[in-house]
C-alpha cells in the first residue's frame, strides 16, 4: 500500500493532449532548439477567453477580460490576444511596451503594479487606464499630465481592507491598494486633480482562493462606486482583478490520496514523499500536526471561468442580490484580469533527461538538461507529473519496467537545485536522451524564475498551432496571428 | 425537573433505542444518545461547560472575552455560557460554512472572525498560517482573554468520559456496549466516552468515523484534519472509517422520517457509518450485542445545506402567474418600447415607471418619478395576482431590457391591457443621454 505510485496527473486539454501525441515532433524541436525548451499554443488563449467572455455574457454584462502579461513573457500569446477583443493588464515598463508593440490600441490597457516613474510616464502619454495604488501615484500622474500637457488621464482606484458587517471576515493582507476606510482623502485628491485625472471606477487585487473574500471587495466596491458619484464622477467600471485558479490535475481522488499519504508520512507514519522529508508547510509537533499546506490546491474542481461564474452569482453579503445582478443593476462595466487562469492549457516545458543514476539507498535520481528556476512548478508550489516522452528508438531502460519514483535533478551544481522536492513517480524509468514535458507551465510556471545567472541556457520558446492533422511552430518572437496563417485570412 | 440554572440541564440524554424494522440488525441492539436534547442543542454543552466553568469568575473579574475556534456548535454553546456570565464571546473560525449558525451566533451576540482562505499564488513570505499566527496573539502577555482550546484541552474529552460515558453504561443496565461509534470532530466526546467504556470492558469496540475527504459534512473532520487536534489519538479507535456526504443525509432522513430523532447530518453520519460498520458483524451470538452511536445535535440548522446537496427533499409546488411558465410565443410577442418613444410616452401616457432593479442601483440612478419593485419581490407579488389597476399603463425597466420583457408578458397574459418593456433598459436609456436622476 505505501509503496504504490502516488501519481499526480496533469489535467490535459484536447490541445495539450494532441501536442503531447505528437512525441517526435517535440523531439525534433527539442533537438533543434536545445533543453530546456518552451512551447507555447496561442490558439488556445483565443479559446480561454471566449470561455471568459461566454461567463460576461451569461450575466449579461459589459465590461473586458484583461490578460494579465505577467503570467508569461510570450510574445505569440500577446500578438494572438491583440487578434481579440481581449485587454491587457500591464505591470511594468517593458510589459506597457510589449503590448503597444504586439497592437493592443491603450484603450484596451490597464497599467497595474507598482510604477515607477518612466512606465507612469508612458502610461500617461499613450493614454491608457492606469490603476493607481495610492494618492502618491495619483499626484505623481496628475503633475505628468500637466507637466507634459498630456490629455486627461483615465484612473482605476485600486482599494483594499474591506469590512463586512456581522460576522467579520479576516481578509489576507495585501500591499496593494488604498485602505476603503481611507477612500475619502482619495477623492479629495482627485477632486483638486479634476483637469488632469478621470475616474472611470475602483477595483481590487486579492491574492486568495476564497470566493467570500472576493465577494466582500466587490460589494465594498459597489459602495465605493456610489461614494464616487456623490462626489460629481461618472464612474463606470469595477476591476476585481484576477486570481480564478485553475484546475491543474485530472482526478480529485489521487490529489486526495497524494495529500493524505504526504500528512502520514510528517506525522511519520509511512516512509518520506519528499527529498529530505520535506513537509511543504506541515509539520508534526507532540504527535500532532501543525502547519499550513504550502501548496497550490491543484484539484480545483470549480476555476477559471466557472470560478468567475460562481462569484456573480454568489448573493453579496450586506446587499443580499446576486454580486452580478448588483454590477447590472448599477449599469457597471465588469473588468477581470485572469493571468494564470488566462493561459490554462496554453504551454509546456519540455527537459532533456541527461542522466540515470541509482543511489546507494536503492531510490532513482533523473537528471536533467534544465534547472529549478526554468519550470517553476516548485516555486509556485504546484505538484503535477510530467509527461515521459521516450526518445523514438531509444535503447531498454535500466532498472526494469514499471513504475517508479525517482527524484528530479538540475543542471546546477547546488544542492538544492531539485526540479521538484517531491518524489515523482513515472510509469517507467527514463533513458538519457528521453523528454520530459512538464504541461501546462503556461501561467508563472514557464518562465517567471528563468535567470541566465548561472550561464546555463535559458529555454528557447515556441509557439505551435495544429493544422491540417500536423504541428506547425515558429520561434515566439516571429509568430503574429498572419504569419501563422501564411499571411492568409484565418 | 426545577434548576437554578440552564447550565443544570446539561447531560442526563437519553439513550433510546432505533427499531430494529428501521435498521435490519438482527442480532444487534442499536442505541442512539440523543446529545441534541442537551439544553443548547448539542453534545458541544457538555465540553464548553467543563472547559469554561471553573474560570468563569475569575474571567469576568478582569473582563475577558472567551474565545474558541469554531464555527458550530460549541460556539453556540460557549456564546450561552459567556452570556450567563456578562461576558463577550468571539469565535474565530476557518470558515462558518453553515449560514444559519453563523446567523444564529450572531443572535447570540456573538462576534465572529473568519480567517481567510488560501493564497492563490504562493507566497514564500507567508511564514505561519492563521492558526498560528491567531494562536501567537492570544498568548502575548496582559491578552484578556479566556480561550477554552477545545481541540488541546483535556476538559473537553473528560466532561464525556464523567458524563456521557457513565451514562450509557448506567442506562444500559450496567455493562458496556460492545460497539460505540462517534464522529470525530474536536474527538472529544470520542475519547472521553472510549476511556469510561473501556475501564468498564475493555473488549469495547470503539469506531471513529472521519469525513471523506473531497466532501463536506458540518461537525466532522476528515482523516487529515483529525490529525491536527490535539486530543485526537489514533489509539482510541479500534477502526476509522470514512463516510459520505450522501450518506449522511441519508441517514439523517433515516432517523427523522423513520425513528422520530431530529438529528442533523452528523447524526446521519453516525447512523449510517454505524449500520454499515455492524451489517456484516450481525451474526447470532450467545448473547444479543449491543451498539450505541451518538446523535450530536438537531436538523434545523442544516436545512440549507440539505437543499444546497438535495434541493429535492425541500420541494415545493409550483407557484402561479410565474415567468417560468411563460411560452417562447408569449415571450417573443412582449411589448416593448424604444428609448426615444419611451421617453415621449412618459410625457403624454403617464404611465407607472417600475424599476426592477435592487434598492441600491436605484438609488444611485433612475429615471425621474420610477418606482424601485426589485424583481424579487415583483415575482411574489404577481403570485397573488395583478398589482396594478387596469386603467393605468405601465412601463416595466430593468438593466438590459431582458427580465422586464418577461414581466410585461406575463403581466399581459395576466390581463392587463397596457404593460410595455424598455427595450435595451437602464443601460441603453443611460446610453441615449437620457436623464438619470438620484433624489
Amino acid at each position: 500500500m505505501s509503496d504504490a505510485p502516488l501519481y499526480l496527473e496533469p489535467k490535459l486539454g484536447p490541445d495539450l493532449a494532441s501536442l503531447l501525441g505528437s512525441g517526435p515532433f517535440l523531439h525534433t524541436l527539442a533537438d533543434a532548439l536545445g533543453s530546456p525548451l518552451n512551447v507555447v499554443l496561442p490558439d488556445r488563449i483565443a479559446r480561454n477567453l471566449a470561455e471568459f467572455e461566454a461567463v460576461f455574457r451569461r450575466h449579461r454584462l459589459p465590461g473586458r477580460v484583461f490578460f494579465a502579461h505577467k503570467t508569461n513573457r510570450s510574445s505569440a500569446l500577446v500578438r494572438r490576444l491583440a487578434a481579440t477583443g481581449a485587454g491587457l493588464d500591464a505591470a511594468s515598463l517593458g510589459e506597457l511596451q510589449h503590448a503597444l508593440g504586439s497592437g493592443f490600441t491603450p484603450d484596451r490597457i490597464l497599467a497595474t503594479g507598482p510604477k515607477d516613474p518612466e512606465f507612469l510616464w508612458l502610461a500617461a502619454r499613450s493614454g491608457v487606464v492606469v490603476n493607481a495604488d495610492g494618492p502618491a501615484e495619483l499626484a505623481e500622474a496628475a503633475r505628468l499630465v500637466r507637466g507634459y500637457g498630456l490629455p486627461r488621464l483615465r484612473i482605476l482606484l485600486r482599494l483594499s481592507g474591506f469590512e463586512t458587517s456581522g460576522a467579520r471576515m479576516l481578509s489576507r493582507r495585501s500591499r496593494f491598494g488604498t485602505s476603503v476606510k481611507a477612500l475619502g482623502r482619495l477623492l479629495d485628491l482627485l477632486e483638486d486633480h479634476r483637469d488632469a485625472l478621470e475616474p472611470i471606477g475602483v477595483g481590487y487585487h486579492l491574492d486568495t482562493t476564497g470566493i467570500d473574500e472576493k465577494a466582500t471587495a466587490l460589494e465594498g466596491c459597489l459602495r465605493a462606486m456610489e461614494d464616487l458619484r456623490l462626489r460629481d464622477f461618472r464612474p463606470r467600471a469595477i476591476d476585481i482583478g484576477g486570481g480564478f485558479g485553475v484546475g491543474y490535475l485530472a482526478d480529485g481522488g489521487q490529489w486526495d490520496r497524494y495529500t493524505t499519504a504526504l500528512t502520514d508520512a510528517v506525522m511519520g507514519r509511512r516512509s518520506p514523499l519528499t527529498w529530505g522529508g520535506h513537509g511543504y508547510g506541515l509539520r508534526a509537533e507532540n504527535g500532532t500536526l501543525k502547519g499550513a499546506l504550502a501548496l497550490y490546491p491543484a484539484y480545483r474542481p470549480v476555476a477559471g471561468p466557472a470560478y468567475l461564474d460562481e462569484l456573480l452569482s454568489r448573493p453579496a453579503p450586506g446587499l443580499g442580490r446576486p454580486l452580478g445582478t448588483l454590477l447590472l443593476d448599477s449599469l457597471c462595466d465588469l473588468y477581470a484580469e485572469p493571468g494564470r487562469a488566462l493561459v490554462d492549457q496554453c504551454g509546456l516545458t519540455l527537459g532533456r533527461v541527461l542522466e540515470v543514476r541509482e543511489t546507494d539507498g536503492g531510490g532513482w535520481l533523473v537528471r536533467l538538461g534544465m534547472n529549478a528556476a526554468d519550470v517553476g512548478l516548485e516555486e509556485h508550489g504546484v505538484l503535477m507529473d510530467p509527461v515521459l516522452l521516450r526518445r523514438p528508438g531509444g535503447g531498454p531502460a535500466a532498472g526494469g519496467g514499471g513504475p517508479v519514483g525517482v527524484h528530479l535533478l538540475g543542471n546546477l551544481c547546488l544542492e538544492s537545485d531539485l526540479i521538484t522536492r517531491r518524489t515523482v513517480f513515472l510509469p517507467g524509468l527514463p533513458r538519457p536522451g528521453d523528454l520530459l514535458a512538464f504541461p501546462n507551465t503556461a501561467g508563472y510556471c514557464m518562465d517567471f524564475t528563468a535567470t541566465r545567472a548561472q550561464q546555463q541556457p535559458v529555454a528557447r520558446k515556441v509557439a505551435v498551432r495544429e493544422g491540417g492533422g500536423t504541428w506547425h511552430w515558429r520561434l515566439d518572437e516571429q509568430y503574429w496571428p498572419v504569419t501563422d496563417t501564411g499571411g492568409q485570412d484565418a | 425537573m426545577r434548576y437554578d440554572s440552564i447550565t443544570e440541564a446539561i447531560g442526563n440524554t437519553p439513550l433510546v433505542r432505533i427499531d430494529p424494522q428501521v435498521h435490519g440488525l438482527r442480532h444487534i441492539d442499536l442505541y442512539a444518545k440523543l446529545e441534541m436534547l442537551n439544553p443548547f442543542g448539542s453534545l458541544k454543552d457538555r465540553a464548553a461547560w467543563n472547559m469554561a466553568r471553573d474560570q468563569l469568575p475569575e474571567a469576568a473579574a478582569r473582563g475577558a472575552t472567551v474565545v474558541e475556534l469554531s464555527s458550530g456548535n460549541t460556539a453556540k454553546a460557549l456564546a450561552l455560557i459567556a452570556g450567563l456570565h456578562g461576558l463577550p464571546f468571539k469565535s474565530v473560525t476557518n470558515r462558518m460554512r453553515i449560514p444559519e449558525v453563523k446567523d444564529l451566533l450572531l443572535l447570540l451576540g456573538a462576534e465572529i472572525e473568519e480567517l481567510p482562505g488560501q493564497s492563490e499564488c504562493l507566497d514564500p513570505t507567508d511564514t505561519s498560517d492563521p492558526l498560528t499566527v491567531f494562536h501567537q496573539r492570544l498568548n502575548q502577555p496582559g491578552s484578556t482573554h479566556l480561550h477554552t482550546d477545545q481541540y488541546f484541552n483535556p476538559l473537553n474529552a473528560e466532561a464525556h468520559a464523567q458524563g456521557t460515558g457513565p451514562e450509557i453504561i448506567a442506562d444500559l443496565d450496567g455493562r458496556a456496549p460492545d460497539w460505540f461509534i462517534a464522529c470525530v470532530g474536536t474527538a472529544g466526546s470520542s475519547t472521553g466516552v472510549a476511556s469510561a467504556l473501556r475501564a468498564h470492558r475493555p473488549a469495547v469496540q470503539v469506531i471513529g468515523l472521519v469525513g471523506e475527504k473531497s466532501e463536506f459534512i458540518p461537525g466532522i473532520r476528515t482523516a487529515e484534519e483529525v490529525q491536527e487536534v490535539g486530543l485526537f489519538d489514533p489509539a482510541t479507535y479500534d477502526v476509522i472509517e470514512a463516510v459520505g456526504a450522501d450518506e449522511a443525509i441519508d441517514g439523517m432522513l433515516t432517523l427523522i422520517r423513520r425513528c422520530g430523532l431530529l438529528s442533523g447530518p452528523t447524526g446521519g453520519a453516525a447512523y449510517a457509518g454505524a449500520v454499515r460498520h455492524l451489517k456484516p458483524l450481525d451474526t447470532a451470538s450467545a448473547e444479543r450485542r449491543t451498539a450505541v452511536f451518538i446523535v450530536c445535535d438537531r436538523a434545523e440548522s442544516y436545512l440549507g445545506y440539505v437543499g444546497r446537496r438535495r434541493p429535492e427533499l425541500l420541494g415545493r409546488p409550483p407557484v402561479r402567474n410565474s415567468v417560468a411558465t411563460l411560452t417562447s410565443a408569449e415571450l417573443a410577442a412582449a411589448p416593448v418600447v424604444e428609448v426615444g418613444e419611451a421617453q415621449k410616452w412618459i410625457e403624454t401616457g403617464q404611465p407607472l415607471v417600475v424599476d426592477l432593479r435592487g434598492p441600491f442601483a436605484f438609488a444611485a440612478l433612475h429615471i425621474d418619478g420610477s418606482v424601485n419593485i426589485v424583481d424579487e419581490l415583483f415575482e411574489e407579488l404577481l403570485r397573488g395576482g395583478l398589482p396594478f389597476s387596469r386603467s393605468r399603463p405601465v412601463l416595466l425597466a430593468c438593466p438590459v431590457g431582458e427580465k422586464s420583457a418577461r414581466y410585461a408578458a406575463l403581466l399581459t397574459r395576466m390581463g392587463h391591457p397596457d404593460v410595455r418593456s424598455l427595450a435595451g433598459g437602464i443601460i441603453a436609456w443611460r446610453d441615449a443621454g437620457a436623464p438619470l436622476v438620484r433624489d
